[in-house]
């Protein structure tokens, strides 16, 4: 066998899976020892991708199907550890169609509509139309449009719409105007911030979610919106300013036009009419109490039985993020479950720092991982060690754990600074437009000001709510 | 990272040198192969395949000493790894009958006469060479920038070919 990068990657995972056996570690149970085999193999395969990120999810599931599940290779071992019960093999499983996933499945099918029937660019034409042709403003009402759309679809997604669309124009500007930069940063860079408004924006809110839902605490839609879209326009704002002072445009007047009419088709109403209905509900949540996850199979049902949506559009949803989501969740399970979580945080003594401390220790660290590796993947790393701290109380009294998670869940989507870091900076790079440097420059101070603005946002305005 | 492999098959070196020079603009992102006869074809083939790497074009000649090129595209179109490469018929010399059986039987993707236009020619590898990273469902990333980008953006808004992660 070739001694390869994967290889390396291979190996250094099953060593992570195995040595947690073969050393005693005090104050952990083996299924806690368990769990940190199948951790260290998880973190190190997501680090190094021998294999694809989603296949490391489900590589955890069956992992812990077989070793820490009751009915498992080692069910009556681990029934004999004192003060400890095994899991059910349902509780893994069952994160594959837990609520958080099927409110995801939700804005798929939401998504896959839209965009099926074009409501996605009519939504852009109409958001665009107010902000006129300077530039400038041009440039705020493209990001406007990103970030709305990117709350409800694939921030990826949206950006290849949005420069499928821009492209063409700003390739009559003169080469030499910066004005050319802005926008195709500011699109990659709206659609990460977007993601944040909303539960189902990006993937690493499901993991927050999830995790605060095991804990018992239940976020609305309405709530997370109530929370996220401040925070979401501040940052917007921040970014356009500062991608207007780094690139300054020469261009006084910019048009974008989008064409195409509105479809209206008896499918494309029905799409438009469960659309409307779904996000109507979703936001009200307040109101009628009808949590956003019962909502979201409204979607799921109604599209298919309208015949908007057809088997091949099914077949296209992107499943390997629920895969990944759903691995996530359930490595969380048993990080919390097995006391593993609680161990790993008692390593150090949390005691010292003060509320903000652990929200600039937790966002930097979660900005720093999510700058080289997949966002959720960071959240799902460091959200059961924010689990970890409240349970276990090592934090002091004035912790509070649904405020630092949500800090993790935000901070991961701010961290825009290579081509790698998300894959719309990556769909921006390939215009050619931008150098890696352009992105690294503008993507570094505004993902700064990310960090800094969600941080002041978690000291004081998330309180007001939890 | 699995590479995608360009093949070309010529048995005159200084037509192979032409296509060597004309492909040289995407060799940073499709590293070339070559092969004198269809013999030689085989053996490089089957060494892409072995290390995980993918075929995505080949370009081939039609008369060469020993078997001709469509018999080859032919049965590299009936195995499961080359089906979906994408194959071009470069030649002067192949008759009516070769050519149907090329389109029926190999189901060419694109004829090239020579002598050729250069820029026509990596046009044409660029656009195969799309189409078959959108039917194999590789990930695009690393190839945007030179191939047809709005097409896989597209692809990408449409079909959800790069999803968040």
């Amino acid at each position: 066998m070739k001694l390869n990068k994967q290889t390396i990657a291979l190996l250094l995972g099953l060593i992570g899976l195995v040595a947690p056996l073969l050393m005693p570690l005090e104050g952990l149970n083996f299924a806690g020892q368990i769990t940190l085999g199948i951790f260290l193999m998880a973190a190190v395969f997501w680090l190094l991708e021998p294999i694809p990120i989603f296949a490391t999810s489900v590589v955890v599931i069956l992992l812990q199907v077989f070793f820490l599940s009751g009915q498992g290779l080692l069910g009556d071992y681990l029934g004999q550890i004192e003060g400890y019960s095994p899991q059910s093999f349902r509780d893994f499983y069952g994160t594959l169609a837990s609520p958080i996933i099927i409110l995801f499945l939700g804005g798929f099918c939401l998504a896959a509509a839209s965009v099926k029937y074009g409501l996605d660019r009519n939504l852009t034409r109409w958001l665009l139309r107010p902000f006129g042709t300077r530039s400038q403003y041009v440039c705020l009402g493209l990001m406007v449009a990103t970030a709305t759309l990117s709350a409800f679809m694939s921030n990826t997604a949206t950006t290849a719409m949005m420069i499928t669309v821009v492209i063409p124009i700003i390739a009559q500007l003169d080469k030499a105007d910066p004005f050319r930069k802005v926008v195709a940063l500011c699109i990659p860079f709206a659609a990460n911030i977007g993601g944040i408004a909303t539960p189902i924006g990006t993937p690493p809110n499901a993991i927050a979610l999830a995790a605060l839902r095991e804990q018992g605490i239940e976020i609305t839609f309405s709530t997370w919106m109530m929370v996220a879209v401040p925070l979401v326009a501040v940052m917007l704002l921040v970014a356009w300013r500062l991608l207007l002072w780094i690139f300054p445009p020469a261009t006084e007047r910019f048009e974008v036009k989008f064409e195409g009419t509105l479809d209206k088709s008896p499918a494309a109403i029905g799409a438009y009419c469960v659309f409307g209905l779904t996000v109507l509900l979703w936001v009200t949540e307040a109101l009628h109490g009808i949590s956003s996850t019962v909502i979201a199979f409204i979607p799921i049902a109604l599209l298919p039985a309208l015949s908007v949506l057809d088997k091949s559009d099914i077949r296209g949803f992107s499943w390997e993020v629920l895969w990944l989501v759903a691995g996530g969740i359930s490595l969380g399970l048993s990080l919390e479950q097995t006391g593993l979580a609680a161990w790993l945080v008692d390593l150090v003594s949390w005691g010292a720092l003060s509320g903000f401390m652990l929200f600039a220790v937790f966002g930097a660290v979660g900005f720093g991982l999510a700058l080289f590796i997949s966002n959720t993947v960071a959240a799902t790393i460091l959200v059961p060690l924010a689990v970890g701290l409240g349970v276990s109380g090592a934090a002091g009294a004035d912790f509070n754990m649904t405020i630092l998670i949500l800090v993790i869940a935000v901070t991961v989507s701010f961290p825009m600074v290579l081509p790698i870091s998300t894959p719309p900076n990556a769909i921006a790079m390939s215009t050619g437009i931008i150098q890696t440097k352009d992105m690294a420059r503008s993507g570094l101070i505004i993902g700064l000001c990310g960090f800094g603005v969600t941080l002041a946002f978690g000291v004081f305005y998330f309180p007001f709510f939890f | 990272m699995k590479k995608i492999y360009i093949l070309c098959i010529e048995d005159e070196p200084e037509v192979l040198e032409a296509i060597e020079r004309d492909m040289g603009v995407l060799e940073d992102s499709f590293p070339l192969e070559t092969a004198e006869n269809t013999t030689e074809a085989r053996q490089v083939i089957a060494e892409i395949l072995e290390q995980g790497d993918h075929i995505g074009l080949i370009l081939c000649d039609h008369v060469m000493p020993g078997e001709n090129g469509v018999d080859l595209l032919v049965e590299l179109n009936k195995q499961e790894k080359t089906r979906a490469s994408r194959k071009v018929l470069v030649t002067g010399q192949a008759g009516l009958d070769a050519t149907i059986q090329a389109v029926n039987e190999a189901e060419l993707s694109h004829y090239v006469a020579k002598p050729w236009d250069p820029e026509k020619l990596i046009a044409a590898a660029k656009l195969l060479l799309t189409e078959y990273i959108l039917e194999t469902g590789l990930d695009p990333k690393p190839y945007m920038e030179v191939l047809d980008g709005a097409r896989l953006l597209k692809a990408i808004h449409e079909k959800g070919l790069i999803s968040d992660s």
